[in-house]
């Protein structure tokens, strides 16, 4: 007998999700993945100045606003025809680079370990809803003990980021060109300082923590695999002098790797909230919201490349830069963040012996009356884009594709599912009352529904929100 | 016996201040005289920064507002449980007494739809049910970040969601704490003075004084440079920003002395000053960047 089971909030992600599954003999069969909020950002942008974009973006998403400021300076010095300096670079990913090993501090520790770990209930919140914890307990006490260090390490990832950034969430310090003050010595020994700490707790703490977790959880590595399709923008890559520290722009498909042509990105309104035509390029139109549609059931629109949903994040990057291949599923998913933030660590290290102190990159940046501008970067979470146009030097369109709306996107035109919703579609529920492995497996991909949601279409307005499909 | 108050913030003692208010506090809690309350951290509408920003708070931290300030019974972004068991523990805090803290804004379009914040016994909660529900109840209220304060970017132009800020739905006092994000201390702080000897002193707009009292300008290390009529031409110089856009002059908040994030650093030591914790932020505050300052 089919029973529907429905998660909504998922809580310990960033922003407002729910799950709707259907369960038939134990295995789910049909699972939707939905947002259930949203903002506006793309609209809010137009008629503004340009340059309020590297600012404004960043209020998109508390927990990763570094990676809009990124995205919308490279955006920017596409359109304004702005040659970037390496040291304008190597800062601006030094600053981004903090933020991955923030999230993913954060990530692995406060928002997965609840799933897997008994806390101890110093504090309301801590109250289980669930008994499938399988750690000895010295284990889990060990793990426990280090979900509360963990805040340390992830306020320190922050405060590192905030050296340059001035502060952060929704830092000052990128700007186009790279980066707005100069770093000086002080600063980039304090940083060094910092990133020092930082990569110790990981060495000794995170990757034994999650080697552990894999051990007593192994079934994990045969749940979530999803459609298997993988994408990078590329990250921490190309440098004049040091070349590729990380990943080349590349995609996995079909078992081959092959480059990435940023012409194959197209969106797909199939079963989101919006009317008109039903897969466009980015810069090629912005269609208007119907929430009449018979079929649609979540405000995330469904990117796709070469039509086919994709997998972004920290194991595509792993994957496709050959650091790692055992497999793809949640708890690869989830020992590849761990695995990412001891190599951003390295690789913030190698850029930090690179900066020249005092060396200002900032100009009086003159605007064109008209442009287009793309900004594609790989963040914490896959693959952002930003793409803008200006007229009258004032913006007039704002497209925005977030790593979230990968992974999480909803159906397409040909049915096909996203990229979370196959990974949920096959799992074995062991017990219908108590469906931890729904929230385990969404989880694994790090959801930011606050970035994948942030989406708004000018036109009629809706009369309802269908929250059951 | 109470300890003497002593009115922030002074770069050298942002810490010594944040340690005497929670050393106060925890004695206050282990001597019995103070229960540890309730308290519910509401995400609605926003972008969910500001409880990160309230996990970068350095003593206090959120590891110590939580096991020894106050019992936290709600959080998106930490709790343990999920789905409907997680609401669930939102409406047990109904029953009793308990302090409301909430970030993000209120999108009261399509009479709240347009923000699920979960279900509760097969319906839909929207953010605008439950900041009336918990907001009308609670001991006292705080809005924490510009959304929750007056829209701020949820509500900026065209504002599609219909955003406004908490005080707009309630009809009591909520104690405005406005930023883009809230500063931890600035959250933890006004907690801490709530907890311990009830409201602060708060202006006419119900932002705490000990915060919010002096402009920005008037503390900034760059002032001179402005006094001197001396400006720099693009953000890499270190003279005054304001003919480049900084909204500092018109911006009351205590960042230049109170710092950020482990008090390293503050935006001016980066950029401008976007007038993140002004009641006008984004809209008013904009634009942040211009090089052609006669334009506007």
């Amino acid at each position: 007998m089919a029973k529907r089971i429905v998660i909504n909030p998922v809580t310990r992600i960033s922003g407002f999700m729910e799950i709707d599954v259907m369960v038939e003999n134990q295995l789910v069969v049909d699972a939707k993945t939905k947002g259930n909020f949203f903002r506006g950002f793309e609209q809010m942008m137009v008629g503004r100045n340009p340059f309020d974009a590297i600012y404004l973006t960043q209020r998109i998403c508390g927990i990763c606003s570094t990676a809009h400021s990124t995205a919308s300076s490279v955006a920017l010095e596409d359109a304004l025809q702005i040659q970037v300096t390496e040291i304008g670079r190597y800062v601006r990913d030094i600053i981004h680079g903090c933020e991955f090993l923030q999230n993913h501090l954060r990530h692995f520790y406060q928002y997965t370990i609840p799933d897997f770990v008994k806390l101890p209930e110093v504090s309301s919140i801590y109250q289980a809803d669930h008994t499938d914890f399988r750690l000895p307990k010295e284990v889990n006490d060990r793990i426990a003990k280090n979900y509360f260090s963990s805040f340390e390490f992830s306020r320190l990832a922050h405060q590192m980021l905030a050296v340059l950034g001035g502060k952060v969430p929704h830092n000052h310090g990128i700007f186009v060109g790279g980066y707005s003050m100069p770093p000086t010595a002080d600063k980039i020994i304090k940083m060094k300082s910092i990133l020092q700490k930082i990569s110790d707790f990981i060495n000794q703490f995170a990757l034994p923590d999650v080697y552990d977790i894999a051990r007593f959880y192994p079934d994990y590595f045969t749940l979530g695999k999803g459609p298997g399709n993988l994408l990078s923008y590329g990250a921490f890559h190309r440098y004049k002098n040091l070349g590729t520290l990380y990943v080349e722009p590349l995609v996995y498909i079909g078992g081959k790797t092959e480059s990435f042509d940023p012409n194959f990105i197209t969106e797909d309104i199939g079963y989101s909230w919006y009317a008109g035509k039903s897969t466009y390029k980015p810069l090629e139109t912005m269609p208007e919201p119907e929430m009449e549609k018979k079929h649609g059931y979540s405000w995330v629109k469904a990117p796709r490349y070469k039509l086919l949903p994709f997998e972004v994040g920290p194991l595509a990057r792993l994957w496709l830069s050959g650091d790692y291949r055992k497999g793809i599923s949640a708890m690869d998913r989830t020992i590849a963040r761990v695995l990412e933030a001891q190599k951003i660590a390295k690789i913030i290290g190698v850029l930090l012996d690179q900066v020249i102190p005092n060396h200002s990159v900032q100009q009086e940046w003159q605007l064109p009356e008209s442009a287009v501008g793309v900004g594609l970067v790989d963040t914490t979470r896959g693959s952002l884009g930003h793409w803008l146009k200006l007229e009258q030097k004032l913006l007039s369109f704002y497209q925005i594709i977030t790593p979230s709306a990968w992974d999480f996107s909803s159906r397409d035109t040909n049915n096909i599912p996203g990229t979370a919703e196959q990974a949920l579609i096959g799992t074995p529920i062991a017990n219908t009352e108590q469906p931890v492995e729904l929230g385990r497996i969404l989880r694994s991909f790090d959801p930011c529904m606050s970035c994948a949601t942030h989406v708004y279409m000018p036109g009629k307005e809706p009369k309802t929100i269908q929250v059951f499909g | 016996m109470q300890q003497e108050y002593v009115l922030p913030p002074e770069p050298v003692s942002n810490e010594a201040i944040a340690k005497r208010l929670t050393d106060a506090a925890r004695a206050e809690i282990h001597s019995g005289r103070l229960q540890k309350k309730n308290f519910v951290w509401l995400e609605l509408t926003g972008c969910s920064g500001n409880i990160i920003s309230m996990m970068n708070g350095t003593n206090p931290d959120l590891e110590y507002a939580i096991t020894s300030m106050v019992n936290l019974v709600y959080s998106n972004s930490l709790m343990a449980a999920e789905g409907e068991k997680a609401i669930e523990k939102l409406m047990e805090a109904l029953q009793g007494e308990f302090i409301l803290a909430v970030e993000g804004a209120v999108a009261l379009r399509n009479n709240g739809l347009y923000h699920v914040i979960g279900n509760w016994q097969g319906q839909p909660l929207t953010a605008l049910q439950a900041a009336k529900m918990l907001g009308e109840r609670a001991s006292h209220v705080i809005a924490v970040g510009a959304c929750a304060t007056h829209g701020g970017p949820s509500a900026a132009k065209p504002n599609p969601a219909q955003c406004v800020g908490l005080q707009s739905v309630l009809d009591r006092k909520v104690i405005q704490l406005p930023g883009c994000p809230c500063h931890p201390d600035w959250f933890l702080g006004t907690l801490a003075h709530l907890l311990m000897y009830g409201e602060p002193e708060m202006d006419n707009l119900n932002r705490p004084l000990m915060f919010y009292s002096t402009s920005l300008h008037d503390r900034c290390p760059r002032k001179h440079f402005f006094d001197k009529g001396i400006f720099a031409k693009t953000l890499g110089e270190p003279t005054c920003l304001f003919k480049l856009g900084c909204r500092g002059p018109v911006t009351r908040i205590d960042c230049p002395t109170r710092l950020w994030n482990g008090y390293v650093s503050w935006p001016i030591e980066a950029s401008t000053c976007i007038g993140c914790s002004q009641f006008g932020f984004p809209d008013q505050m904009a634009p942040f960047v211009v090089y052609d300052i006669t334009r506007e």
